[in-house]
């Protein structure tokens, strides 16, 4: 086998590395517009040849280690060492990029630099001379458009060729020949620093560890073990320079590779002068967008706009979601375009099916009104075991004819389902409660509809077949549809039966049907990331982060844990500072991530219709438990002292492509429904088994679920929740196996709902809520809010500890979390009760007093450093 | 003049930047360095957008007061 071939891809960030590699490699890796997209590395096979590896390092702006991607990026580069560079340089801003690239040519690898963004630069009119480049940095350049896959290929044929030359003439003693751009007595110092470290590092890349010492890089100095009498001589040297040009070394160094450039430049890059120090449209955008006043209603409205396209009523997420829940995954749904009004003969000719559905359901809701009274009549003055609960065959028309229904088709509140009610008009109840039988509506309030069912009327009503939706269009049964059909024709118990549609399907169906949402979210989420608004947003936020001792920097983890917690925590290494970081991995999944949508999507769809407000508020919530989070941590001693300084490249405002916003929404969408299948599913086949057996592993009937393992290991941490209104054993195991994956909650309350009353799964879960509390939506958002902000899923746990350095520090982290979600919950709850005249009890004193704690914890003065 | 003194829209040259020693480095990196020519894009609340070749670069005000600069 041939020995394989390793070539890094280097660049700033932004530059279109990621672009590259994708092209290369043919992977799909994220690409996004603002710098630190790639936090770790990435290695991918060179399309067409199998022994090349890509390594797609972290964009750095410097080999010199300011943030950890540095780090990563230059460890890698100087230690393990490729067999050859491919230097990724943005042409549109050449003079920049060439930094990096004057420093990675000192290391002495073989290196292509290929120019990208050619296009644009020729759109603009510029001038880039390669060849005058090359010989200036002694490496290949090459011009290519990532984008377009312009001369990527030739760049990349030719740093395979260079790596592949390099490894058979590896030889001691050839030395490469690398740039000397810095001024005499510079130049003298490094060539004395290069004599002393002879032998103690890598021949070729000697140069590239003289300057860092020059540069009094510790870290190198420190891994080069120099005898102190040598570092004293070296430092003889440095410190001549630094009197002679009156700065210090680091800074002599960084001048003076940007005159080289500059120089270099001038007689390499004709810029075409209309252009030169005016403002781009990405600067007149940036002025509307940053402006004082403008910005933070601006970023508001935006997310506003998000929601609205998720969850609001009558919004493109809902009809996605309604579709989804009901045709796609649930009974069935009619190919648009196909519907028509139903031609055969019979009732429903010339309907709708909409109104065929609705008018059956009259007509049901009818026939069952008047069945009802006639059982009760039928029933009259007999003893329990007499009694019958169903019609008989024959109807005894005698007592038929004496009974008169009072039918009202109304559709239920939550669930739009149509249902049979009685007159609740004042008088009606008011006689009802008197005892009285209610008169009908000769009580003269109108409304509800009351009409008579009469024994003909009945008759007429119980003819009504329900609407084949065959009749009207091209119907496509949905998946529950398919599952049923396919379970009762394999003629499966029960029990199996059960398993499969609440268990195994139910959990997952629920998990899916909040794709739309999410899938919403992640394509908004994409197009303001792509576009560059999402940088802007960093800038416009480090105002007010400041202010609580956090840099803008830390929100960008925050944007990134509004699609997922994990990465969120991940992100966070940009940032420079240790306190700032723990800080912001403590504080970053507060901001509610894909999988808690689908929690806020549901509890919006369930309980807050109305209230249109809810749902984005949670994400208001989120950054105002951050901002007062931060402020109160900040007061404490482990965190006292200043945010490092704000410093940070805005990429330029572009139109996202439809391909590059897709292949982003596909990536993490495709994770969610991954999550769906393989953790979702065995969760919900496992809680199917304990709520569906006792201690004993006997089969439980579905009326004895209070028996079952769920409900006893529920009950047992239920007492801790009671406080928080929805303390039963429901609501302690949908929040438990929450922490599997936060959408979990949903699919669990599906199932844990699964024999309260009602026709579907959304009306069970209202009237699960209805159960637990006199103030069921006050307990929903308590539920939905301590499920929001406790810690996050298991997953995210993990990387918490590991990002946070150690155990202690990963327990103060939950427990902060914990605490968090708790007092929200608690204090919504308990207050939320006593503004709706639910009276003030011991646990009211306990929320207000645990406020009052936690404000003061906010108000009260640091501690100081 | 300090860079934070600067109104939207005007032009100078970078005189020195001061500070501290990571962040001085890092913003060199960026091409904060003694002779480059810097513009002011946005300002809001003492932050600023500032345009350095050609891309822009975001700081906060703090960082504005270490950067000198001189009218071109």
């Amino acid at each position: 086998m041939s020995k394989s071939v390793k070539i890094a891809l280097a660049g700033n960030p932004n530059s279109g590395k990621t672009t590259l590699f994708n092209a290369l490699t043919g992977s799909d890796q994220y690409v996004g517009n603002w710098p630190g997209v790639t936090v770790e590395k990435k290695d991918g096979i060179l399309a067409g040849h199998k022994e090349v590896i890509i390594q797609d390092l972290p964009g750095i702006y410097s080999l010199s280690p300011y943030s950890i991607e540095e780090k990563v990026s230059r460890r890698f580069l100087v230690e393990e060492g490729p067999d050859a560079i491919l230097n990724i340089v943005d042409g549109t801003n050449i003079e920049r990029n060439l930094y990096l690239s004057t420093q990675l040519a000192e290391l002495g690898l073989p290196m292509v630099m290929a120019v990208n963004m050619m296009d644009v630069v020729k759109k603009n009119g510029d001038n880039i001379d390669f060849e005058k480049i090359a010989r200036a940095l002694r490496c290949e350049v090459v011009g290519i458009s990532a984008l377009k896959k312009d001369g990527d290929r030739m760049a990349a044929e030719k740093v395979v060729e260079m790596a592949k030359k390099s490894v058979v003439e590896k030889g001691p003693g050839k030395l490469p020949d690398v740039p000397h751009v810095f001024s005499g007595s510079v130049e003298h110092a490094i060539a004395h620093i290069e004599e002393s470290i002879q032998g103690k590092v890598p021949a070729r890349s000697i140069r590239w560890y003289a300057i860092k010492i020059f540069e009094r890089d510790r870290e190198i100095i420190k891994k080069l073990d120099i005898g102190v009498g040598e570092m004293k001589h070296i430092e003889e040297h440095i410190r001549d320079c630094e009197k002679e040009l009156d700065d210090d070394a680091e800074s002599i160094i960084t001048s003076q590779r940007y005159e080289f450039i500059q120089n270099l430049m001038s007689k390499a890059l004709t810029k075409s002068e209309i252009r030169k120090n005016k403002a781009t449209l990405s600067d007149k955008i940036d002025r509307i967008v940053t402006n004082r006043i403008l910005a933070l209603p601006i970023f508001i409205l935006s997310l506003c706009v998000m929601w609205w396209l998720a969850v609001a009523e009558n919004g493109p997420g809902t009809i996605l979601t309604d579709w989804a829940n009901d045709g796609f995954l649930g009974d069935g749904w009619h190919l648009p375009f196909t519907t028509h009004e139903c031609r055969e003969e019979g009732k429903y000719k010339g309907m709708e099916f909409e109104d065929a559905q609705g008018e059956f359901a009259k007509q049901d809701a009818s026939k069952t009104a008047w069945e009802e009274a006639y059982l009760e009549k039928v029933n009259e003055g007999k003893s329990d075991e007499e009694k019958v609960d169903e019609m008989p065959e024959e109807i005894d028309e005698k007592v038929a004819a004496t009974i008169v229904a009072k039918g009202v088709f109304v559709e239920d509140e939550e669930t739009g389902e149509p249902i049979a009610k009685e007159c609740d008009c004042e008088k009606c109840a008011a006689k009802r409660d008197a005892g009285d039988e209610c008169e009908g509506c000769g009580c003269g309030c109108g409304e509800p509809d009351l009409w008579d069912v009469d024994f003909a009327a009945y008759k007429e009503a119980a003819e009504w077949e329900e609407p084949d939706p065959g009749q009207f269009g091209v119907w496509v049964p949905g998946i529950s549809a398919l599952i049923t059909d396919a379970l009762d024709r394999a003629g499966v118990n029960d029990t199996v039966k059960s398993l499969v549609n609440d268990g195994a399907w139910g959990g997952v169906a629920t998990v899916l049907g909040f794709v739309p949402v999410i899938f919403i979210v992640f394509l908004f989420l994409a197009f303001l990331e792509d576009c560059g608004y999402m940088a802007r947003v960093a800038f416009i936020m480090d105002r007010l982060f400041r202010k609580f001792g956090l840099s803008g920097k830390s929100f960008i983890p925050m944007i990134v844990g509004k699609g997922c917690g994990v990465p969120a925590v991940m992100a966070a290494r940009t940032i420079e500072n240790e306190r700032d970081h723990r800080m912001t991995v403590i504080l970053a999944t507060f901001i509610p991530c894909g999988a808690k949508t689908v929690i806020i999507a549901m509890f919006a769809a369930l309980f807050f219709r109305e209230q249109w407000y809810v749902a984005p508020m949670m994400d208001v919530v989120g950054i105002a438990i951050i901002v007062l989070g931060g402020i109160a941590l900040k007061k404490t001693r482990f965190f006292a002292g200043e945010a490092a300084p704000f410093v940070m490249e805005l990429p330029a405002y572009h139109m996202p492509t439809i391909t590059g916003i897709w292949r982003h929404t596909w990536n993490r969408l495709k994770g969610y429904m991954l999550k769906a299948g393989l953790i979702i599913f065995p969760a919900c086949v496992f809680l199917w088994f304990v709520m569906h057996f006792d201690f004993g592993f006997n089969l439980l009937e579905d009326e004895q679920i209070e028996q079952s393992i769920l409900a006893t290991v529920g009950g047992w941490i239920a007492w801790i929740l009671a406080p928080l209104g929805f303390g039963t054993w429901q609501g302690a195991a949908a929040s438990v196996s929450a922490e599997i994956a936060k959408e979990q909650a949903t699919a669990t309350l599906g199932l844990v709902a699964a024999n309260m009353e009602g026709a579907s799964t959304a009306a069970h879960i209202t009237n699960l809520f209805g159960s637990m509390s006199d103030f069921p939506k006050l307990a929903a958002l308590s539920f939905m809010i301590f499920n929001l902000f406790i810690p996050p899923c298991m997953v995210a746990i993990a990387v918490t500890f590991r990002e946070m350095g150690s155990k202690a520090w990963g327990w103060i982290a939950v427990g902060f979390q914990l605490f968090v979600g708790y007092v929200l919950a608690l204090s919504v709850y308990r207050l939320g009760v006593l503004f709706a005249g639910g009276g003030f009890g011991i646990w009211t004193a306990v929320a207000i007093l645990v406020d009052l704690w936690c404000i003061w914890m906010i108000v009260r003065k640091g501690s100081g450093k | 003049m300090k860079l934070a003194e600067m109104k939207e829209g005007e032009r100078a040259r970078i005189v020195r930047v001061s500070g501290e020693e990571a962040v001085k480095r890092h913003l060199g990196a960026l091409g904060f360095v003694a002779g480059t020519i810097v513009r002011v894009v946005g300002e809001s609340y003492g932050n600023m957008i500032l345009a350095v070749h050609e891309s822009r670069i975001a700081v906060n005000d703090a960082t504005a007061q270490d950067v000198e600069v001189a009218n071109v």
